[in-house]
């Protein structure tokens, strides 16, 4: 693994008795980037996660975690990494700075206590409050808090922004952006869309198990179906448009109109078209949103 | 290791105050009415008139009079099953009870080894038992002073060690039981229902022949009890503290090996060096 690389799975493969959690997940992340890992509810985001910190052992397959095997030296890694988990419980009988003493004491005190005074300023957590009466968006709060406050070099939140209202949700973001320009790198996953096109600079799409697609959001997007509106000048004939690849010609309205689909790169369209007279010419660009729908609705099952 | 033997100490601090002073009172009572007791006109004859099966049960009744007798009747011939409650309830939910909480995720996500973790929480556990006992025996100590209690705080000391090794050993089978079971609550009254069981089957033991040749096949057979104020059998606590450190083992290399669950993956399974064995067999079966 070369050192420009945060984390590397390869052929990943996890069980739960019968259910087949990972199908063989193959991931890179550099060091640096923001990294999305989206998918829906148990399509093995936090399995591949709780692998990485050797919570759970996978099946088969290879790790590395900044350059080391979780499994052989699982303190290592966890000493440079800050989790939140997806499904965050914390004791209910200590209060939040006896919480997070706790887990600094578990990283032999390495956070700087002022920073964790400005992350739950930042946050609007006071450090006082029994956990038993926070709600599950200050409970969440805890979680990112003690994430962060020992400033690692890798990032792996599950669904770190769970629970939180939009204001928070935003210092959240800008507080990993915070830790991106500090030089961590981050790992999260997440099933809102616009989360991960607002942070990531790359993301991968999981579907059961297997990763189906890996990009940069933009290019997710450029490489998703969109729907192409023609007008012409006068009457013709649009089923050439139909032979296009990548093109399926959905509707043709008097010879005037003609609504098509277009997988893929615009450009064997643009050329067909140059034959017919166009008037105007008009596509939908797809929101993240309807990419990660077309990988599963109506989808056939992962071998 | 020192911030999770802390930190165990800390979450069991209710339990420890609470029953420091519960088997403190009772110690404390029992030690101020040993006069009173022994000095009550026919008692002796009330008790050679207890039917023979209870006298068979509860073993030497007519040692009740002297001192040494007296703590074994009225105290370690139950407190082990008493204090055995906390100390089974205790260490099944020691590490599982964690991870049905969903708490264990996040703290081993830490770096701090799975090893650490566990012998971190054991060395806890068995301080907070320490505490409960020395407790105890305190509770016997100071008030025998201005009674006819002539025992020296040495005896009174002894019958604590096989307690502690007896309850250290249901401790760890609930410790074990956690790890392989379901859940801790059921581990806890596994290991809850095999230290009452044997508790009977020594106390039958002593009425029925056959049941004596089983009955030595059984931890609380080598529990001393009270007779440990004359001097301790040191190969019956050595045997104790050995199959406890042999369970202790077991649960650290179940829990070595296991998934850290988060709900709904766990259940009856086989250690994972066992299945990864079934999975190469059944993977060269397929090629052949």
């Amino acid at each position: 693994m070369t050192e420009e690389m945060a984390l590397r799975t390869r052929e990943l493969t996890k069980a739960y008795g019968r259910i087949q959690a990972l199908r063989g997940v193959d991931l890179v992340v550099r060091r640096g980037e923001v990294f999305g890992f989206l998918g829906p509810n148990g399509a093995g985001k936090t399995t591949t996660i709780r692998c990485l910190l050797d919570l759970i052992r996978p099946d088969g397959g290879e790790i590395e975690v900044l350059g080391i095997d979780p499994q052989k030296d699982p303190v290592a890694v966890r000493a440079r990494v800050g989790y939140l988990p997806g499904e965050l419980s914390l004791e209910s009988n200590q209060r939040v700075e006896g919480q997070l003493r706790y887990y600094n004491d578990l990283r032999n005190r390495q956070a700087d206590w002022s920073y964790v005074h400005e992350l739950a300023r930042r946050l609007e957590l006071d450090l006082s409050m029994p956990i038993k009466n926070l709600s599950k968006g200050n409970k969440q709060k805890v979680g990112v808090v003690q994430a962060l406050m020992h400033k690692p070099e890798l990032l792996l939140l599950d669904e770190p922004t769970s629970g939180l209202d939009p204001l928070m949700q935003q210092e959240v973001y800008r507080l990993l952006r915070v830790a991106r320009e500090g030089g961590s790198t981050v790992f999260f996953s997440s099933h809102i869309l616009s989360e991960v096109e607002t942070l990531a600079d790359r993301v991968a799409i999981i579907r059961q198990g297997v990763i189906v697609e890996e990009a940069e959001p933009q290019a997710l997007k450029g490489m998703a179906v969109r729907r192409v509106h023609v007008r012409f000048l006068r009457e013709v004939d649009a089923s050439p448009l139909d032979r296009v690849d990548g093109v399926q010609l959905l509707h043709e309205s008097n010879g005037l109109y003609a609504t098509l689909q277009v997988a893929g790169e615009m450009d064997g369209l643009i050329k067909a078209l140059a034959a017919f007279p166009v008037s105007d010419f008009e596509t939908e660009r797809p929101s993240l949103e309807e990419v990660f729908l077309s990988y599963y609705a109506g989808s056939k099952e992962v071998e | 290791m020192i911030a999770e033997f802390v930190h165990t100490l800390r979450r069991l601090r209710g339990q420890i105050i609470g029953w420091s002073i519960g088997v403190a009172l009772y110690g404390l009572f029992m030690a101020l009415l040993f006069d009173s007791i022994t000095q009550i006109e026919g008692f002796e004859q009330l008790l050679a008139s207890y039917p023979e099966e209870i006298m068979g049960f509860f073993g030497d009744i007519m040692s009740i009079m002297t001192p040494k007798g007296y703590l074994d009747v009225y105290y370690f011939a139950y407190m082990h099953v008493i204090v055995g409650i906390l100390a089974i309830s205790a260490a099944a939910g020691l590490i599982i009870g964690d991870e049905e909480k969903g708490t264990l995720d996040l703290v081993l996500a830490h770096p701090i080894s799975r090893s650490r973790l566990f012998w971190g929480r054991v060395l806890g556990y068995v301080a907070a038992l320490v505490i409960i006992l020395l407790a105890g025996w305190l509770s016997w100590v100071i008030p025998a002073q201005g009674t006819t209690l002539d025992l020296t705080w040495l005896e009174f000391l002894r019958p604590f060690g096989p307690l502690l090794a007896t309850l250290l050993l249901f401790g760890s089978l609930a410790l074990v039981l956690s790890m392989v079971m379901p859940s801790a609550r059921l581990a806890g009254m596994l290991a809850g229902g095999l230290l009452v069981g044997n508790y009977l089957l020594v106390g039958l033991s002593n009425l029925n022949e056959n049941l004596a040749n089983i009955v030595e096949y059984t931890p609380l057979y080598y529990y001393q009890g009270g007779d440990a104020v004359t001097g301790l059998n040191w190969g019956w606590l050595g045997g104790l503290i050995g199959v406890t450190l042999v369970l202790a083992l077991i649960a650290w290399w179940r829990f070595q090996e296991r998934d850290i669950r988060v709900g709904g993956e766990g259940g009856w399974k086989l250690p994972a060096s066992l299945q990864r064995l079934a999975r190469r067999r059944q993977s060269a079966g397929q090629q052949a």
